[in-house]
């Protein structure tokens, strides 16, 4: 067997098929033997790499708030008690239908109590009736934000809880992991990268909830 | 879903771009695209071979969106350039029975992304060639010869490394 034949048949070799005629020339030629030596160790030391990382907190983050916009993914809708369901509202069209009367007559006296959109939303803005309260693990701005996606698209409203708290809670784990390990950068940068989708997602509120 | 998976996906994209933020990125693209083709399956190939296929597709989709070469997998012509040496005899023959990580990671690092690619997937991450073949769409002989340049690159590279090392004061 020459080199070149060896050479041939060195990746079935490698995968374990070694033949008589195959180890007779490895005892005798050392640079074949020196070469399937060394792939075998690369081969081999190239599986201890496999490493157990895993990706930043903010990757699922990222992949959920995409889906949520896109509407691929939705959270369940809150069942309503059958006890106190009137008769009357069992039927779907008949539920949007009277929600969205509520939210109508919300907005008139609403509109009524405080002049126009326009200049209750320089300040703070009183939540409408159909607006469901909000819960304390929001922000000062959180509140806001949802308060005027609430008053003008409230079928949005539930949504954007969703994607707030889930950013917050990045966000909280992220300020976590600095405040451990404050002068690692992978830290840092999952910081920024969380304090960015929470922007992202106060600006789609806002774009969203523009007349 | 996400969970089972995630750490094949990342790992991956994390060998072929060496960059944490740009392989999150990457495994992020993936299971986007996973999500929103799912309703394509039809069962042709395991789950996970159709998640790393499209995981290994945004990252050569970006590495072509940075310009960077890549050794078309089908390519059987061998050029000066691509084929590494089999260099016989020397000083310096063998690797002499371990290997600084370091200087594999590095080495790795510095191979062509298609032979990175099978490198990757076969002798890092464990996959078998059937797999790799489905994974990287090329057949089961091409995938065994990529993999055999690949790993004569790489000891060519760690050779030259140890020669550079060697010859600093």
């Amino acid at each position: 067997m020459t080199c070149a034949e060896f050479e041939a048949v060195l990746p079935e070799m490698l995968e374990g098929e070694v033949k008589q005629e195959q180890q007779e020339h490895l005892r005798f030629c050392s640079s074949c033997f020196d070469l399937l030596s060394d792939l075998s160790l690369i081969a081999r030391e190239a599986r201890s790499l496999q490493s157990d990382v895993e990706p930043g907190p903010r990757v699922w983050s990222s992949v959920e708030i995409a889906l949520r916009q896109e509407g691929l993914i939705h959270d369940p809708q809150p069942q309503m008690q059958k006890a106190r369901r009137p008769l009357l509202w069992r039927p779907a069209w008949a539920l949007s239908f009277g929600a969205v009367f509520l939210v109508a007559i919300a907005g008139l006296l609403y509109e009524r109590g405080t002049g126009s959109p326009e200049v209750a939303g320089l300040g703070i803005i009183k939540p409408a009736a159909s607006n469901a309260t909000v819960p304390d693990d929001y922000s000062p701005d959180d509140i806001e934000v949802l308060q005027d996606v609430g008053s003008r698209t409230p079928a949005m409203l539930a949504d954007y809880k969703a994607n707030l708290r889930k950013v917050n809670s990045y966000v909280r784990d992220a300020e976590q992991w600095v405040r451990s390990n404050p002068s690692d950068e992978v830290a840092q940068q999952s910081l920024i990268n969380a304090y960015e989708q929470r922007a992202v997602v106060y600006q789609m509120a806002l774009d969203r909830s523009q007349p | 879903m996400y969970h089972l998976h995630r750490r094949r996906v990342y790992s991956l994209c994390l060998r072929m771009t060496a960059n944490t933020a740009a392989a999150e990125d990457l495994t992020q693209e993936a299971f986007l695209q996973l999500f929103r083709k799912i309703s394509t399956f039809r069962g042709e190939a395991a789950f996970s071979t159709w998640l790393h296929r499209m995981a290994v597709n945004v990252v050569l989709m970006q590495l072509r969106k940075k310009g960077l070469p890549i050794v078309p997998l089908e390519d059987t012509i061998e050029t000066e350039e691509e084929t590494p040496r089999k260099e016989l005899g020397g000083v310096d023959s063998v690797l002499s029975g371990s290997i600084d990580r370091l200087q594999l990671n590095r080495a790795i690092e510095a191979l062509p992304p298609g032979y990175k690619t099978i490198f990757v997937l076969h002798d890092v991450e464990g996959y078998e060639h059937n797999e790799i073949a489905e994974i990287v769409g090329c057949s089961i002989g091409n995938s065994k010869s990529q993999l055999h340049k690949a790993r004569l690159k790489m000891r060519e590279l760690l050779k030259t490394s140890r020669a550079a090392k060697a010859s600093k004061p």
